[in-house]
């Protein structure tokens, strides 16, 4: 397990470090500037009226016509450039196994190493939980830092900050568990890559029309930014156990689903 | 117990054809070559024996263990090179050495750096930056590292200059009579006349010889190459079992015969003649001396041109 480690380390070491310095930086800016941005909204509404269900599709919840201190700090944490730091580290590493191996043909020396498939995956597995780990520290670094330059009333409790963060890293594993399952199935890292980014995408869309159409409602469960309330979570100050279970749920279902596969599968350089 | 017995094994790529009931063993300690044409089924059947691959039917065992639900045990005593090398750009000899240490749960650098040095391989050379040939060295060398029981090399000399070629051979063969059990596919029937002590040969994912070198040498065509006086006619008959390839004037087409042309000497095309017989020679030899040539030379059983024929017939 040690030389896989090892392996993993020397492989991702530098774009996780840039992951993460890049979303202290997103975190840090987005902290400092939001409250700025976010005190005159009123007026945006009024100017572009469309933007006001572009907010309330990010945050989940109608803002009203002045979003208040608390609810945009919810607004940074649900913002499209942290989402997309977060799920582009998970595109390239959740494609690493077998996908990438396969890909780049490598898939041999990997598979023919005297440990067991599942150790392998294993230890992919312990890397994605450290990186994932390491990038999200960066970013609440980026945002502890800002927030004590930003006036007291505009900052956001640590436990409400605790809280968004653990349910973000629960939707971080959904996410990535889900990258799991598809590589496992895949020879082509684009490919895989390709069918999480497009699912992702929908998820957002199904995100943005259950705010407008019924029938968009109904099927809302199925998008994962149902699970992700960092608005309600803030305006509510209680933790969101019912989503954190399902998104735990979803990360064991696809990552029991993806071992499965890859311990079964014939796999090879083609 | 054999180090490789593969039991009417099977295996299909959807519709595509893979191999098709092909059993082989090999036993402990022997140098095996495994032959074929492009396509014909030696990758898959390595894959298999290493575990990246399930059979759809039939057995594959290595040092008495199944190759797929114990391919850890299997792999941990054996070496593998796989046809087309492709490494990580970050992996250097050390870095090699080091994972391939931790994997097995004991120091291989002493011996891989002996390797390394028979090998011409620089240590820190990362692979991004190395020539397709030293790619293929720093493969081999973290195959033989590890000393390894089992060694399954994919045509191992692909892209390795003539004196490494000689290298490898010469730390197979040492492998070998130190017990290990070497098996590699390779497209150059020379080495594998020389270093074999077995052959088989799949084509169209069957098996379709499967032999000791000595009893195929036995059977295999060789070469009599007859130098004709000036205005010396060309017989018009040859003994019985001759198989005339080159002649003064006639035009060659199989490919025994464009291969043989290299046999000519040069300005002596209009005088040559080449033959490919089997069994013995004294026959030949003295109706050849009873003709009176100007020079003829009888070359060694040729594995080469044995195989040419199964490769033709594809």
């Amino acid at each position: 397990m040690r030389g896989l480690l090892q392996k993993i380390r020397l492989e991702v070491q530098w774009p996780v470090a840039w992951f993460s310095l890049g979303l202290m930086l997103v975190m840090g800016l987005l902290t400092a500037l939001l409250p700025k941005v976010l005190g005159n909204i009123h007026e945006v509404f009024n100017k572009m009226p469309l933007v006001k269900p572009l907010i309330t599709a990010l945050l989940g919840v109608d803002p009203g016509d002045q979003i208040s201190s608390g609810l945009s700090q919810a607004f940074l944490w649900t913002h499209p450039t942290l989402l997309s730091l977060i799920w582009a580290h998970e595109l390239m590493y959740c494609s690493r196994l077998p996908a990438a191996e396969v890909d780049r043909g490598t898939a041999d020396f990997l598979l023919c190493l005297p440990v067991s498939r599942w150790k392998i995956f294993l230890a992919e597995t312990v890397g994605w939980l450290v990186s994932g780990a390491i990038i999200l520290c960066g970013g609440l670094v980026g945002h502890l830092i800002a927030s004590s330059f930003v006036h007291p009333e505009m900052r956001l409790s640590q436990t409400d900050a605790f809280r968004v963060l653990i349910n973000l890293a629960a939707l971080y594993l959904a996410v990535g568990g889900f990258a799991f399952l598809i590589s496992a199935f895949s020879d082509r890292r684009g490919r895989a890559i390709g069918i999480v980014f497009a699912l992702l995408l929908l998820s957002f869309l199904l995100n943005f029309l259950a705010q407008f159409q019924d029938w968009a409602k109904s099927i809302a469960w199925l998008s994962v930014m149902e699970y992700y309330r960092p608005a309600i979570i803030i305006r509510s100050g209680e933790f969101p156990a019912d989503d954190v279970k399902m998104l735990l749920l979803l990360t064991g279902v696809f990552w029991s689903v993806s071992l499965a596969v890859l311990r079964r599968r014939s796999i090879c350089t083609v | 117990m054999a180090a490789i017995e593969i039991q009417e094994l099977t295996h299909t790529y959807g519709n595509r054809r893979g191999i098709d009931r092909v059993s082989l063993t090999v036993a402990e300690g022997r140098i095996f070559g495994f032959l074929g044409p492009n396509g014909a089924g030696k990758s898959t059947t390595i894959r298999i024996l290493m575990g990246l691959l399930r059979a759809s039917s039939g057995t594959a065992r290595m040092l008495g263990r199944d190759c797929w639900s114990d391919g850890v045990r299997v792999r941990r005593k054996t070496g593998y090179v796989p046809g087309d090398v492709r490494l990580y750009a970050w992996l250097n000899l050390q870095r090699g050495l080091q994972i391939l240490s931790k994997v097995h749960g004991r120091d291989v650098t002493a011996s891989g750096m002996e390797y390394a040095e028979r090998f011409r391989l620089e240590p820190q050379l990362h692979a991004r930056r190395m020539s397709r040939g030293n790619r293929q060295k720093l493969a081999l060398v973290l195959a033989l590292a590890p000393r390894p029981d089992l060694l399954i090399l994919d045509e191992p000399t692909s892209g390795l200059d003539p004196l490494m070629q000689d290298t490898l051979m010469l730390c197979l063969r040492e492998c070998a009579r130190n017990g290990t059990t070497v098996l590699f596919s390779s497209h150059t029937l020379s080495e594998v006349e020389a270093v074999c002590d077995e052959v088989a040969m799949i084509r169209d994912g069957q098996l379709v010889e499967n032999d000791s070198v000595s009893v195929l040498q036995q059977n295999a065509p060789r070469l009599l190459r007859l130098l004709l006086n000036i205005d010396q006619a060309v017989p018009a008959e040859w003994p019985e079992g001759c198989e005339p390839l080159i002649l003064p004037g006639v035009e060659c087409h199989s490919s025994a015969a464009r291969k043989a042309q290299l046999l000519v000497p040069p300005g002596l095309r209009e005088r040559t003649c080449i033959l490919q017989f089997r069994g013995s020679s004294l026959g030949l030899l003295k109706w050849a001396v009873d003709r009176r040539f100007a020079d003829v030379e009888v070359g060694p059983p040729s594995l080469e041109s044995l195989f040419r024929g199964y490769y033709e017939a594809v």
